[in-house]
């Protein structure tokens, strides 16, 4: 998970670089640790280094791993001809390399040669049948082809053996949302909270999903969980806060024919006090919009 | 930051000489065949006195302290990472690829 100091420095370091302030080696270290997608400029900036063979050596060995990230950028903007070229030079450097095999299967990948990358993988698998890397390509084919279900069944395979892969799990309940399998989707959530319980955007996620299957208990075991949201988040996540406000309302509307049960102690409060935390933060930071959100509460309390 | 580092030396120069000066007392102690109760009460003092100083350098030499509470505004977790092991390259960007030049 990127944190708040994490993303402030990567976007410091993102303008430092536009601006052509130098630091891009720092900037490309940054983008690899935090693992976050900026093809396009680690492409550009990446070349910059690589076409100047003085800079380049000064890399030392660090000139590798670069050829290696700026080929996976090069692959994600469709430059193929530039990532062709720096495999090429991998080739050269370490030639009986696994790494670099799974280069070469992710450029006929991106190419758009399924069944040859298929082959080259199922090589590879030959010689290491436990590579997790190779596994989770095969699902991420199995999505880009537009094949969702077989992309499940390969990740459920996967997931059989490496039970503690969090990225396959959140991978996983994304495909069951986009397939509207909600109660999967639900399981899968389980499972990263599990893992992870102190990440405020698994309840957060977690809360929606069981919000959208609806239903009584559904409602109010969402409400429990955008509530631990706002606990681990200090109150800042503007999200739960409405999460909470509109589970409540849902709740209400739903044991309107109901005898009182066990009619939240804790409801009324609840829906208070996280509508009076919203209108806190809409003064301010968007005064503007205070009076459509006060009557859109408004409305919610019915 | 300098103040702190000699602040620290100084404080651990004096809790020394306090070690050294109750050495000393006590030897002395031997010799007049005394029981050893504690040290003088100067000594006591001169610890005292070197304890605070060496804990005002300890809190202000190494710097700012970082915060541990996971919901403080520089420790939230603002994003996952992009999941890169499931990137897929056949979305609309393939349509745009950007101006380069390579000359390797």
């Amino acid at each position: 998970m990127v944190t708040k100091t994490e993303e402030t420095e990567l976007s410091q370091l993102e303008n430092q670089v536009e601006n052509g302030g130098g630091g891009v080696w720092e900037y490309l270290c940054v983008v690899r640790k935090l693992k976050v997608r900026r093809s396009e400029l680690v492409l550009k900036h990446g070349l910059s280094i690589l076409n100047d063979p003085g800079k380049r050596s000064a890399l030392g060995p660090d000139e590798w791993t670069l050829y290696e990230q700026v080929a996976i950028a090069a692959m994600d903007c469709q430059s193929l001809a530039v990532a062709q070229n720096c495999i090429k030079v991998l080739q050269k450097k370490f030639p009986e390399s696994k790494r670099v095999g799974k280069l070469e299967a992710l450029l006929l990948e991106a190419k758009g040669m399924w069944e040859e990358a298929e082959k080259a993988y199922s090589i590879l698998l030959e010689d290491n049948p436990l590579d997790q890397v190779i596994h989770k390509r095969k699902v991420a084919m199995a999505k880009a082809q537009g094949k969702p279900s077989l992309a499940i069944e390969h990740l459920n395979k996967y997931l059989e053996v490496f039970m503690a892969d969090h990225d396959a799990w959140r991978e996983l309940a994304e495909i069951y949302v986009s397939l509207q399998m909600y109660k999967q989707a639900a399981f899968c959530y389980e499972e990263l909270i599990l893992s992870q319980p102190t990440l405020p955007l698994y309840h957060l996620a977690y809360a929606e999903v069981l919000y959208t299957i609806g239903g009584h208990e559904n409602l109010i075991a969402a409400r429990k969980y955008y509530a631990s949201t706002i606990d681990l988040t200090g109150g800042k996540s503007t999200r739960a806060l409405f999460g909470l406000c509109l589970c409540g309302s849902a709740i209400a509307q739903l044991s309107k024919g109901r005898n009182k049960e066990d009619k939240d102690m804790a409801a009324p409060e609840l829906q208070s006090l996280a509508a009076t935390a919203l209108e806190k933060e809409y003064k301010q930071k968007a005064p503007a919009k205070l009076n459509l959100l006060s009557s859109a509460l408004r409305s919610l309390k019915l | 930051m300098n103040l702190g580092f000699v602040i620290g030396v100084l404080g651990v120069l004096i809790l020394s000489h306090a070690a050294y000066s109750t050495i000393q007392y006590r030897g002395l102690l031997k010799i007049t065949e005394e029981e050893f109760t504690g040290p003088p009460l100067n000594v006591v003092v001169e610890l005292i006195v070197g304890l605070a100083l060496c804990m005002w350098a300890a809190l202000t030499f190494p710097g700012k302290f970082l915060s541990i509470h996971p919901d403080s505004d520089e420790n939230r977790a603002v994003s996952l990472p992009d999941n890169s092991d499931f990137m897929i390259f056949n979305h609309r960007g393939r349509l745009f690829p950007p101006e380069i030049t390579m000359k390797f």
